[in-house]
């Protein structure tokens, strides 16, 4: 029911400590309270005048209302530190989802991450809230309570005793069931906001194939599961909680009872039977408080659990080995031997890959579909990491990985699916570049083959576009992705995956003029299908299964027969037509 | 009261639902106020109990009865209070997945434009974040509230039967607690609430939005940017919270307060009262105590009316989704097989903007008929596949299969059409399921034939898992052109007459591309095929070439003719090929 990582929570310490004296003097509060009221009462009951009972009343009147301040001065003492572990918490998220990346989202779920951010922290901090005070609650009260009794009775406070382990067990054995069900639930909440949102992302694909129908029937049984689930451990939360007010409220009927019984007998007064019967429920309000909130706190624990777990994941080490990089005409990019094996698979998907680069030269990459063409670029992009250290590096210094931070200040990236954000053009365009100055903009834009167009938008560039605005074609995306990356002439890096895979080849011929200039004075890979572009390549390398199995310049690689000149012939293929 | 009136005007969210289930509502309700009576009624009889006791009866029979209501209270209350939230929870968690339901099919019915006037975030967030609340609205407003009401009418007709003045006195007192302080936590917290609860559903639509667009993020390297836009609501949202729970607090004090006030009158008037004999006065401690159990639902009260604008607001959310659905033009269905597809006069332009895509155009497709359309990026070929598919009207102008506006054959198009659009979508689960979306009847062997047909039966089967691997969202587990052949296999067993292929072949490299298209058009020879490409691999499997550019035709003929007469696509064939150029 407590995450032991709760107590590695910086600071947690001394707020503890505090809680503790202020649940303490709140229960000193409870007995006075008790005591003050059960003299009223004994005092009416003796049918004395109303003018005996105006002082018992007065600290009757203090002692509760000094309680129920103190239980103001708990929430607010210790809902700071809350407040803060928590804000930090969804920053730290925040953080990690920034360094881990695409990864961490491949893992966890577009949906599940979201929810995990918001809601998720959110159940932490009524967690932690509930948490600490209930348990110090519960560990200091009752005892508070029992002592007194036992002061003036002991036979009750022996029963209160005795059935007080009696009330744990249960809770025990009934939480330790609730655990394994609530885990379950919350596996089962996960899978429903990850559903949802690969269905929603999916919708138009599904409304093609005539399925979007019939997928309600899908959410509806993804989310009866969960219901199911939920109901499951509400259902062994609500058995407990009933267990739990069963007994007590029983004990408190049987101590009004034995006490009934032991006034008749004339064992006790009514003066300590009536502050006995009136601090019962007291006694056991601590408990059953946990118990009510259970639930909320399985939850929140389970949230607090999924929230550690995602931080505790290791991040990419020695992003600084690269000390200092400008990128110049003298400076060498080397591969030596890497290998890449992705997570879920045993057979490396790059193997062995060696080359050379130095300088500005413009790399294409070529090979078949599957050949590992992005996953190079993601390696030399430093989105990856090599299986072994050691096998990169830059100006003769060796590398563990190339996911340091100076060569990524020196690259720009365009992936093969590029991703427009919701906003306005003039921010996607911008996106790598914000403070980039209007006329650069309209020149990026510009050069992308995007003016025409951007002249017919009624705002121009202030247009919105991405989900749940004003849809672009495949094109004109790609073209805005292509912008992006002319923004910015000080990184001489230049990764593309494919940039005009989308484009018809008048379009693409014309932005190939005005690109080529872009490719100068800046080393440059680019990974394509158009073979055309080999042309105006530097240096080749052909990618088949994993394998870097032909390099060179165009025109060393056209004059023996290999994978390269296959790929050209197929395309000289294209002539049946003469 | 008027904005509650207004929240429920037009809604088929809450109201519908509480009608259904009038009784089961009627039973959670009863049980809820039995459970603090029974609690009341406990310490009530307890109080009698000991102080008759204390008289030291003669005989025990004098304290028999209270004896025996102690324990059937004790037992009543839990036994109550299960039952009470056995019920309600799973009565709202019932509802809660017709509302999931719900929701998708009031998405679904928009999916063509769904893209346009909504992110995923904010789906989400109504999943996540306004279906969990109406759920609340029940357990923590609609019901507490109404019991604290029944508990408090109770008490004052009680008081009210011994003394009326006490009994106006504890309207007043009690009043404040169930009446003007919820009311004043609406005034005060309301807005807090609704505020905290609009940062929520923002930080939801932004958040997923960042979240898709990660990678992108990662390569701006903009750590700076992306922390600030978090940290921002978070920063926001607990300040509001911070203020929120500090009311809170101080509301449970003044309830407390109030409350204390109330048990001090009781106290004060049966030690007033009840002095006539030493019998009576045994029911000062039964009033003095009885009280007590009642306080929790009362402070329950309070929270739940200042919880009232969240749920106000997630019910407009969602009303306001599944109301403004689009109006469905009758459907009628085609029995005959499709022998024509034409295009007549079409004229198109999207809603909300001025630009005119598409002039004038007509076309007319035989059965059996294959069209490779081509020209340049944002002229409008997708969007003249989107007429054709009816997921768009014609400005003016019709598009009619067999002479039938395909806008009355939505409910038939998946027999009609199969279609691989620019962005095909994989969802999370093994390629076996992925691509069995094509045709849910299909065979392990037809899914089979359909990748080998795609060229990646060797990979799928090299994998450890083969047809069980899972894709992972958005299909990441595999490269940019294995995604786009999985989803062409799905169209490959759909079976559908006419099949429209939006870039079916863009991530391909010439080799596989061509393979590929040799393959598509064999497998489907007898079918209508519309084409949308970029250039000229496989141009000579095609009966007609149509170049759309500036909304009009400018080119059309076979492969053939055009490669023979027109300069302009012999041109863009030797660009094609990489050979003749002048850069
Ligand atoms: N996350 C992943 N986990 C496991 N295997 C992967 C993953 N991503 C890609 N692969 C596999 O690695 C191989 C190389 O993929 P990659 O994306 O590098 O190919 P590519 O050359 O870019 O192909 P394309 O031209 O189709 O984009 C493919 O067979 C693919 O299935
Ligand atoms: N939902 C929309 N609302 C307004 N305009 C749109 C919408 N979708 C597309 N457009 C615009 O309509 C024009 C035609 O788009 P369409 O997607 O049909 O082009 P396309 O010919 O398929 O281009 P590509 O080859 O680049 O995919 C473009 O200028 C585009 O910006
Ligand atoms: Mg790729
Ligand atoms: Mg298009």
């Amino acid at each position: 029911m407590i995450d032991r990582r709760l107590f590695k929570i910086p600071g947690i310490a001394p707020r503890i400590v505090m809680i503790a004296i202020l649940t303490l003097s709140q229960a000193v509060m409870i007995v006075i309270q008790a005591r003050a009221l059960s003299i009223a009462v004994v005092q009416l009951w003796n049918l004395k005048p109303l003018a005996t009972i105006v002082t018992p009343t007065i600290v009757f009147i203090l002692s509760f209302l000094c309680r129920h301040l103190l239980t103001v001065a708990q929430n607010r003492s210790f809902y700071p530190f809350v407040e803060k572990t928590t804000g930090k918490m969804r920053e730290q998220l925040m953080t990690k989802l920034f360094r881990l990346g695409p990864s961490l989202v491949e893992k966890t779920g577009t949906g599940n991450m979201v929810t995990m951010a918001l809601e998720g922290i959110d159940k932490v901090q009524t967690y932690l809230m509930l948490i600490v005070i209930k348990i110090m609650d519960m560990g200091i009260t009752p005892w508070v309570i029992l002592l007194y009794i036992a002061f003036m009775q002991w036979k009750e406070a022996v029963f209160l005793l005795i059935i007080y382990p009696v009330i744990i067990l249960f809770m025990i054995i009934l939480g330790l069931a609730a655990k394994s069900k609530a885990d379950r639930q919350y596996a089962g909440y996960q899978r429903l906001s990850n559903n949802f949102v690969d269905t929603l992302r999916g919708l138009g694909t599904l409304k093609q194939l005539g399925l979007s129908k019939r997928y309600a029937g899908n959410v509806y049984s993804v989310s009866e599961d969960y219901r199911k689930e939920t109901m499951a451990t509400l259902r062994i939360a609500m058995t407990s909680t009933f267990a739990l007010d069963f007994f007590t409220t029983l004990s408190v009927a049987v101590v009004a009872v034995f006490l009934g019984f032991d006034l008749m007998d004339g064992k006790i007064m009514l003066l300590p039977a009536l502050t006995i019967l009136t601090l019962a429920p007291d006694y056991f309000l601590p408990v059953r408080n946990f118990a009510n909130d259970y639930h909320a706190t399985l939850n929140g624990k389970n949230a607090l659990q999924a929230v550690l777990d995602v931080l505790e994941t290791p991040e990419t080490k020695d992003r600084d080995e690269l000390k200092q990089l400008t990128w110049h005409g003298d400076s060498a990019l080397k591969f030596d031997d890497v290998s890449l094996t992705y997570g879920d698979v045993d057979t490396p998907t790059l193997s062995h890959i060696a080359f050379d680069v130095h300088g500005f030269q413009k790399v294409g990459i070529i090979g078949a579909s599957g050949s590992g063409k992005s996953t190079l670029i993601n390696l030399i992009g430093g989105f990856l990491t090599p299986d072994e250290p050691g096998h990169v590096s830059i100006n003769g210094q060796k590398l563990p990985h190339l996911s340091q931070e100076v060569w990524q200040h020196n690259s720009i990236y365009i992936p093969q699916s590029p991703y427009l954000f919701h906003a306005t053009l003039r921010e996607n365009v911008s996106f790598y570049q914000p403070n980039a100055a209007d006329a650069t903009i309209k020149a990026a834009c510009d050069k992308a083959g995007l003016t025409d167009w951007i002249a017919e938008l009624p705002v121009g560039l202030d247009t919105m576009i991405g989900e749940g605005s004003r849809g672009v074609s495949g094109g004109q995306a790609q073209r805005i992705a292509l912008a992006r990356a002319f923004l910015d002439d000080s990184r001489k890096v230049l990764l593309f995956d494919e940039p005009t895979a989308h484009l018809d080849i008048e379009t693409e011929a014309a932005l190939k003029e005005d690109m080529l200039p872009l490719l100068d004075n800046r080393l440059v890979f680019f990974a394509t299908h158009r073979l055309h572009w080999i042309n105006q390549m530097d240096y080749v390398l052909v990618m088949d299964h994993g394998r870097l199995v032909e390099q060179g310049t165009p025109a060393q690689l056209a004059q023996h027969d290999g994978p390269y000149t296959k790929l050209r012939a197929e395309m000289g293929g294209l002539h049946a037509l003469d | 009261m008027h904005s509650i009136k207004q929240t429920f005007a037009h809604d088929t969210w809450v109201m519908p639902y509480l009608r259904k289930y009038k009784w089961l509502l009627v039973l959670v309700l009863f049980l809820g106020m039995m459970t603090f009576l029974s609690a009341a009624a406990l310490m009530f009889n307890s109080g009698y109990l000991i102080s008759e006791a204390a008289r030291r009866p003669g005989n025990i029979i004098y304290i028999y009865v209270p004896v025996v209501l102690a324990r059937a209270f004790g037992i009543a209350r839990p036994v109550f209070r299960y039952s009470e939230r056995l019920t309600s929870h799973n009565w709202v968690l019932r509802i809660v997945s017709d509302f999931r339901k719900k929701l998708y099919q009031a998405v679904e019915v928009k999916a063509s434009a769904i893209k346009q006037t909504h992110q995923t975030g904010d789906i989400l967030s109504i999943l996540a974040d306004d279906i969990d609340h109406i759920e609340n609205l029940y357990l923590r407003t609609v019901f507490p509230i109404v019991v604290g009401w029944l508990l408090y009418l109770f008490i004052i007709v009680g008081v009210g039967v011994f003394s009326w003045p006490v009994a106006l006195l504890m309207v007043l007192l009690l009043g404040m607690i169930v009446l003007v302080i919820p009311l004043l936590s609406v005034a005060v917290n309301g807005a807090r609430e609704f505020k905290q609860k609009q940062i929520q559903s923002s930080s939801y639509t932004h958040l997923t939005d960042e979240v898709m667009g990660l990678t992108d993020w990662v390569i701006s390297g903009r750590y700076q940017d992306f922390m600030t836009l978090q940290k921002k609501p978070i920063k926001d949202i607990a300040a509001l919270r911070r203020k929120d729970h500090f009311f809170q607090w101080w509301r449970g004090f003044g309830v407390q307060f109030f409350f204390l006030l109330a048990v001090l009158t009781l106290l004060i008037w049966s030690g007033a009262t009840f002095t006539a004999s030493k019998g009576m006065a045994n029911w000062i401690a039964a009033f003095a105590l009885t009280l007590f159990p009642i306080v929790e639902p009362f402070l329950e009260v309070s929270q739940g009316a200042s919880e009232w604008p969240i749920y106000r607001q997630s019910i407009e959310r969602v009303n306001q989704l599944s109301n403004d659905q689009p109006k469905l033009t009758p459907q009628s269905t085609l029995t005959a097989p499709v022998s024509e597809i034409s295009v007549n006069h079409v004229t198109f332009k999207y809603p909300d903007d001025d630009k005119v895509i598409l002039k004038d155009v007509s076309l007319n497709i035989k059965r059996g008929e294959k069209i490779a359309l081509l020209g340049p990026s944002g002229t409008g070929k997708s969007t003249l596949l989107k007429l054709l598919l009816g997921d768009q009207t014609p400005t003016v102008g019709s598009v009619t299969i067999n002479g039938t506006p395909v806008s009355e054959l939505q409910q038939q198009r998946a027999q009609l059409f199969g279609v691989l659009d620019q962005q095909p979508y994989l969802f999370d689960t093994s390629v076996m399921n992925n691509i069995r979306l094509g045709n849910l009847k299909a065979t392990d062997e037809q899914v089979k034939a359909a990748v080998e047909a795609v060229e990646l039966k060797p990979l799928i089967e090299s994998l450890p898992d083969g047809y069980d691997t899972e894709v992972q969202e958005s299909g990441t587990r595999f490269s940019g052109g294995e995604r786009q052949r999985l989803s062409l296999a799905r169209i490959l067993l759909q079976d559908a007459p006419i099949i429209v292929l939006d870039e079916p072949t863009v991530s391909l490299d010439p080799i596989t591309e061509r393979q590929l298209l040799d393959t598509v058009f064999k497998v489907l020879h007898d079918k209508t095929i519309i084409w949308v490409t970029h250039h000229l691999a496989g141009i000579d499997h095609v009966d007609q070439v149509r170049f759309l550019e500036d909304g009009v035709f400018d080119m059309q003929g076979t492969p053939q003719a055009l490669y023979r007469d027109e300069p302009r696509f012999r041109k863009l064939y030797e660009l094609d090929t990489g050979k003749n150029e002048r850069v």
